[in-house]
């Protein structure tokens, strides 16, 4: 061993203190609580969608509900995983979850070209209000995350940047979602997929350079 | 002789509890293991640098390291985090000669051989390979590795470009 590994290996045990190890599911947490803290600002500032409030939501609501929670929730875990490296330990599953949650956009694009919506269909007005809402709580979510997953060793930023950007996009629109009260599939094609695409590309254009090590 | 993965795994566990003694074991193995690990894949020149920086990653993502799960394939993620790290900041090196001790001389063979830069470098294509080996790490120019390959200079630069990346997005590959 050369002299100044020697040096070296010293100073770093002159320097060690207990630490405490990451554990995923602490990251989970805070990705849960923010999302919980959006649910609620929503409800509370903007009110609970009419349907859902007398107990008869309509079941398109379920839908995009059930797609955005998974999709957010799968790719959240992959990125906690991520924090604690390991050679054979790369994961795929996230890919399945935005495979379904493309069939959202895919259907409204089919729809489109079979018979063309009126413009009306997509209300740009709400569109916007639906991209901001769900936007500023996305950048809590993935503030949170990108903060705890800074602790850990994620050996893929890119990667990172790309998966904390959808995961925080999607839960961002599943706590807007309880707000949003329009069900067609042209407004949720367009509307919550934009806000998920660019989430996630903030996401890879932010983040790396917060977490790389 | 280089310990065990039991034996790395039971003084990781040690040192994230703060025993110095552990770490201290812990450090030295590590830095034999990873002076064989990056062996013929940097320039020899460039190792020391490689295996301290290595072991600085070791020492700050220390709380990173999942005691239920084995010690080397962590040390490898990161190693090769770190290699890749090096590979894009080397252009030239004056040295090309490949010192004897550094010959790869893996301890717990299965293990090695699933977390090895040569299996890293084998996932990306042929081409890219090459030229990253010849350039990034046995030091050859630019115009070298193209009169070598037969490779277009743009070419060698964008393979180069494209290998490292791809290499990066595979790190926790087996």
């Amino acid at each position: 061993m050369s002299g100044s590994a020697n040096h070296l290996i010293e100073g770093l045990v002159e320097g060690l203190e207990p630490v405490r190890t990451l554990n995923p599911k602490r990251g989970l947490a805070i990705v849960g609580g923010l999302t919980l803290i959006a649910g609620i600002a929503v409800a509370t500032m903007l009110g609970v969608r009419n349907d859902l409030m007398i107990g008869m939501a309509d079941e398109m609501f379920f839908l995009r509900s059930g797609v955005l929670l998974m999709l957010g929730i799968a790719t959240a875990i992959t990125v906690v995983n991520m924090a604690r490296p390991g050679v054979g330990k790369l994961s795929r599953g996230w890919i399945w979850a935005l495979i379904t949650a493309a069939l959202f956009p895919l259907t409204a694009a089919i729809m489109s070209a079979i018979n063309m919506p009126p413009a009306e269909a997509f209300r740009p007005m709400e569109g916007l209000k639906c991209l901001t809402v769900s936007g500023i709580a996305a950048l809590a979510i993935g503030s949170g995350l990108t903060l705890w997953l800074r602790q850990g060793a994620p050996t893929s930023p890119e990667r990172a940047g790309w998966l904390v950007g959808i995961a925080s996009g999607a839960l961002g629109a599943a706590a807007y979602n309880l707000h949003c009260p329009f069900n067609d599939i042209y407004y949720i094609g367009l509307w919550f997929t934009t806000t998920v695409v660019a989430s996630a590309i903030l996401g890879r254009l932010v983040v790396p350079r917060l977490i790389r090590w | 002789m280089i310990a065990n993965e039991e034996t790395f795994r039971q003084l990781m566990i040690k040192a994230q509890g703060g025993d110095k003694l552990c770490y201290s074991s812990l450090l030295v193995e590590c830095e034999k293991w990873l002076r064989r690990y990056f062996a013929r894949k940097i320039n020899p020149a460039a190792i020391d640098d490689l295996v301290q920086e290595t072991l600085i990653s070791v020492h700050r993502k220390r709380a990173s390291y999942d005691s239920s799960r084995a010690f080397l394939p962590w040390l490898a993620a990161i190693g090769r985090y770190r290699w890749i790290d090096s590979l894009r900041k080397i252009y030239r090196h004056e040295h090309d000669q490949l010192y004897e001790e550094m010959v790869a001389d893996p301890q717990d063979g299965d293990v090695t051989a699933k977390v090895s830069l040569e299996r890293l470098l084998g996932m990306i294509p042929q081409r890219q390979a090459e030229v990253i080996s010849l350039v990034k790490i046995e030091g050859l120019s630019i115009i070298e590795a193209a009169a070598k390959t037969g490779q277009s200079e743009s070419l060698v630069k964008v393979n180069i470009h494209r290998g490292l990346k791809k290499m990066s997005a595979l790190i926790e590959s087996e």
